[in-house]
């Protein structure tokens, strides 16, 4: 069992505690950062011990297992420690010059090296030497997480950092990789200063080696990563190999680093231990790499396939303070695994970002109906739809609240007004006898086949009732519409056999009236939205089939049915005139006048300087109504019999 | 030559001839040859649908077969149209049962059947940038529009499957059809939302409340014209505009224009025509 020889703590501290928890003897969280305490230290100082301070021998063995589980329990990994010397799992090849300045992360055992097509290179000496030039910590971190990459393709990786390495050591290694960040003008970081001005000096030869750099920068600047693209052409021509061409990464700098490393890795992979270049096993590296000749499934089932490609994309965020009154988007740019949810996408949002974020969180138990949002135009639940389904990489996706709800805070709606209607409606069951059915205590109890329950499921199977008012176009400008979600429910309970004569009346008065099945402005608004939408749509469709039925066509949607029906059956097509005075009658005839449509209409406006006779024409063949159709009748179509006879062979109504 | 059977949807031989005028010329400049479909009749504007379903799908299932026996594909102008056949077809594809129905009324009314096996429908728009290329479109222009232009989806086409190529939900086609006419396309939230066409006469306020919302939504963006891919709904946004913005209190004042207008403006047809809209957007546009 190895020893743990050195410990020390990285920026970037997030003062949880667990460190201090597990091990209080080593660990001391400050309101800042967490310190090494003085007495376990030769050094006896009292900090992180970034100058990698021993711990005092006596004290080696009693706490190396404990320090081991407070760098696996920090949150943001930032406990860092390092084995005694020759100890069974110390990495090995530490870089000559580098001894003070490795930050040891190969210490999870190497990935087991494929026996067959990927043999060439796994044997022999897998060292990676990853350099880091870093000022602020970002690509120190990159370089670790690299590091850990690297395993997966059977490399033994160390990270070294720049400062304090002897240039004449490049050589030593064959595989190189360089992450640097730019400071300042196109300056090199700090740690990385001297370094370059020692290879600039002595110009090593480095014939042996192959490499590749990923550089970050701001594009805000003219110097764009020169420091990167200093090492990149420095290496080249001192005659290393570039293995992959130099990455330039913004601000945003994961994405594009997601991009470079695992190729990078990849091809530096196949250089085998005498500093030659496999290209054939190229492939078969990159399936090595990403796990892909691994047993998948475990255990007597298949698991479910997993989609995980990676998604950078834009997020833009509806916000809305309600104290402030004041509302607005936010804009975040955001790295993620596109088989994640939605609602994980918020979740991480609210953890790393904006702690203030509001939206509805999902139940463990499968879809939450109220965790819906408006994505990208889509009406969709939050915690069971994933982010690839919507999104594609490089896109952005605006999140808002569903429509039609008072907004309480940012995504978060309340359904009140969707609860308040339900109520009202009464789409409970209220029961006439069946076949001399009753309760013991007397009651009426309904009975029904397990086919006619089937039907009933299937009109209103859809994930959320609040959501499918949310679809509709309608809903949210028609405050007295009781909206879709509503209508299936009255819809499903006129059709349970098991229901009241009396409450199937009053499912269909309250579908006929105003607020009811026919305030729905445009079915197709609703039928768009996926598989829910489609179901709402045939639903909503058969209801108002019924309703004309059972109300003989009266009202105005009613006489709009029957008269489109009978323009279409007496030509062939429709002729608007005639719907419009039918329709309409002459009060809604009236009101076109008086509103300027009929104006409008006439005077060319829609026509964009075509003949206005057109217009005129409505008017002047008698008995022609106000409309933009010249003529009183329609021409009828060719074989117009054809027209009547399908109308009289499935509707005889019109 | 590109050729296809040509349905002109509910409106573009009644109440919108403009339409009739201009996607005529337009397609013989771009190389659309149009097949009429002789007899076709009315597709039922989803109105029909609602008092029968099987007779909506069977007048549909006509219009098929006839196109079918001109051995063309459909293409219309009409969004409204274009979602209302691709249903029908999917609906035939998807349910043997449907077809089996449909076919035997037109066996025996019409003496014909379809066969919905190879025929495809498309709008205008999803030909011009799949089929024809914007670059064709673009060497083509005569008259660069040079104006900020909204354009307009609705709901009805703006599912998978019956808009080409492009999103259903994010839908660019016809901005990228306006940059190659020489315009400007401008963004706003409600290009594919209702306006309740199908209602229009139905329907009071929540109709006109839906029509001002997409027609301020473009004015607010900066556009001087909205164009519209869906001939019916054009009706809502140009006849309707005033009555909309008096109902719902909304800026709605500006020239709405079908697609296939736009389009033969911009390759030379009807210069006279042209110079009166953009007479009329530099007056009353934004």
């Amino acid at each position: 069992m190895p020893t743990v020889a050195k410990v020390w703590i990285e920026e970037d501290c997030i003062t949880c505690d667990a460190c201090q928890d597990i091990l209080p003897e080593v660990f001391e969280v400050t309101d800042d950062t967490s310190f090494i305490k003085a007495e376990v230290r030769e050094d006896g100082s009292f900090d992180r011990n970034t100058g990698f301070s021993a711990i005092k021998n006596e004290f080696r063995s009693e706490f190396s297992e404990l320090i081991e589980e407070a760098a696996d329990a920090c949150p943001v990994e930032i406990i860092k420690f390092e084995y005694e010397a020759g100890a069974e799992a110390a990495t090995e090849e530490v870089a000559p010059a580098a001894e003070e300045a490795v930050a040891p992360v190969a210490i999870e055992a190497v990935a087991g090296a494929d026996d067959g097509v990927l043999a060439p290179v796994m044997a022999g000496d897998r060292s990676l030497a990853i350099f880091f030039g870093s000022q602020t910590g970002n690509a120190a971190g990159l370089a670790e997480k690299t590091a850990k990459m690297a395993v997966n393709y059977g490399l033994e990786p160390t990270v070294i950092d720049m400062d304090g390495y002897d240039p004449a050591a490049f050589s030593s290694h064959k595989r190189v990789l360089i992450i640097t960040s730019t400071w300042g003008e196109g300056e090199m970081p700090d740690n990385a200063d001297a370094l370059w001005n020692a290879t600039v000096a002595s110009n090593p030869p480095l014939s042996n080696v192959h490499f590749s750099v990923c550089a970050i920068g701001d594009t805000s600047y003219d110097e764009f990563c020169k420091a990167g693209l200093d090492w990149d052409e420095k290496f080249k021509a001192l005659g290393a190999t570039c293995i992959e061409d130099i990455k330039l990464c913004d601000v945003d700098f994961e994405p594009p680093w997601l991009e470079w490393a695992p190729m990078a890795l990849s091809k530096i992979a196949c250089v085998d231990s005498s500093g030659t270049f496999h290209e054939e096993l190229l492939e078969a590296m990159i399936a090595f790499g990403a796990g892909e000749e691994e047993e998948a499934d475990v255990g007597d089932f298949t698991p479910g396939q997993i989609v995980q490609a990676d998604l950078s994309i834009t997020m833009r965020i509806f916000r809305y303070n309600p104290i402030m009154a004041q509302s607005g988007y936010d804009t975040v740019a955001v790295a993620l695994p596109g088989h994640a949810s939605l609602e994980d996408a918020l979740v991480a949002i609210k953890r790393e970002v904006d702690g203030s974020l509001t939206f509805r969180s999902g139940s463990i138990a499968g879809q939450d109906p109220l965790t819906g949002i408006k994505a990208n135009g889509r009406i969709l639940p939050a915690d069971t739809t994933r982010i690839c389904d919507v999104v594609s990489d490089g896109d952005t996706l605006t999140i808002e609240p569903v429509p039609g709800y008072d907004v309480v805070k940012d995504l978060m709606v309340s359904y009140d007004r969707y609860d308040s209607v339900r109520a009202e409606s009464k789409p409970w069951m209220e029961a006439d006898p069946r076949q001399g059915e009753r309760l013991i205590s007397g009651a009426a109890m309904g009975t029904m086949t397990s086919a006619e329950a089937t039907y009933l499921h299937t009109l209103a199977d859809v994930g959320s009732l609040q959501l499918v008012n949310a679809m509709s176009d309608t809903y949210d400008v028609d405050e007295e519409y009781t909206g879709p979600g509503i209508a299936l429910q009255r819809w499903v309970r006129s059709q349970d056999p098991r229901s009241g004569s009396a409450h199937v009346k009053q499912m269909f008065e309250l579908m006929q009236r105003k607020g009811g099945v026919w305030d729905e402005a445009d079915i197709s608004s609703i039928q768009r939205h996926g598989i829910d939408g489609a179901q709402a749509a045939d639903s909503l469709y058969a209801a108002r089939a019924r309703l004309l039925a059972e109300y003989k066509f009266t009202g105005r949607s009613g006489r709009l049915v029957k008269n489109y029906s009978r323009s279409v059956k007496l030509s062939g097509n429709v002729n608007e005139t005639t719907l419009y005075r039918s329709v309409l009658g002459p009060l809604g005839l009236g009101s076109n006048i008086m509103n300027g449509v009929s104006l409008r209409m006439m005077l060319g406006f829609t026509r964009n300087g075509g003949p206005i006779m057109r217009g005129f024409q409505g008017m002047l063949v008698p008995p022609a109504g106000i409309g933009k159709i010249p003529n009183m009748f329609n021409g009828k179509v060719a074989n117009h019999h054809e027209v009547v006879a399908i109308f009289n062979e499935l509707d005889s109504r019109f | 030559m590109v050729k296809y059977s040509y349905y002109p949807g509910n409106v573009a031989r009644q109440s919108s001839y403009e339409v009739e005028d201009t996607i005529q010329p337009l397609c013989k400049t771009l190389g659309i040859e149009l097949f009429e479909i002789v007899g076709y009749n009315s597709d039922g504007g989803n109105i029909i649908k609602q008092g029968n379903k099987d007779l909506q799908l069977t007048l549909n299932a006509r219009n098929i077969a006839l196109a079918e026996k001109n051995g063309h594909h459909i293409i219309t102008a009409c969004a409204s149209a274009q979602g209302i056949l691709h249903e029908a077809l999917e609906t035939f594809r998807n349910d043997p049962i449907a077809l089996a129905n449909a076919n035997t009324v037109l066996s025996k009314t019409c003496g014909i059947t379809a066969k919905v096996d190879e025929i495809t429908t498309s709008h205008l728009l999803h030909v011009l940038v799949d089929e024809i290329g914007l670059d064709k479109v673009e060497d083509a222009v005569i008259n660069p529009l040079n104006m900020d232009v909204a354009c307009y989806y609705g709901p009805h086409m703006q599912r998978a499957g019956a808009c080409g190529g492009d999103d259903a939900w994010n839908p660019n086609y016809m901005e990228k059809l306006i940059m190659a006419l020489g315009g400007r396309p401008v963004e706003y939230k409600s290009k594919t939302s209702s306006v309740g066409n199908p209602s229009l006469l139905s329907l009071g306020d929540s109709v006109m409340k839906m029509t001002a919302r997409v027609l301020n939504d473009a004015k607010k963006a900066g556009a001087q014209i909205i164009v519209s891919a869906c001939t019916q709904s054009h009706s809502n946004l140009d006849s309707y505009q005033g009555k909309a913005g008096r109902v719902a209190n909304k800026d709605t004042n500006i020239p709405a224009v079908n697609l296939t207008e736009i389009i033969a403006f911009a390759l030379g047809h009807f210069p006279d025509r042209f110079a009166q809209l953009k007479t009329r957007a530099l007056l009353i546009g934004s």
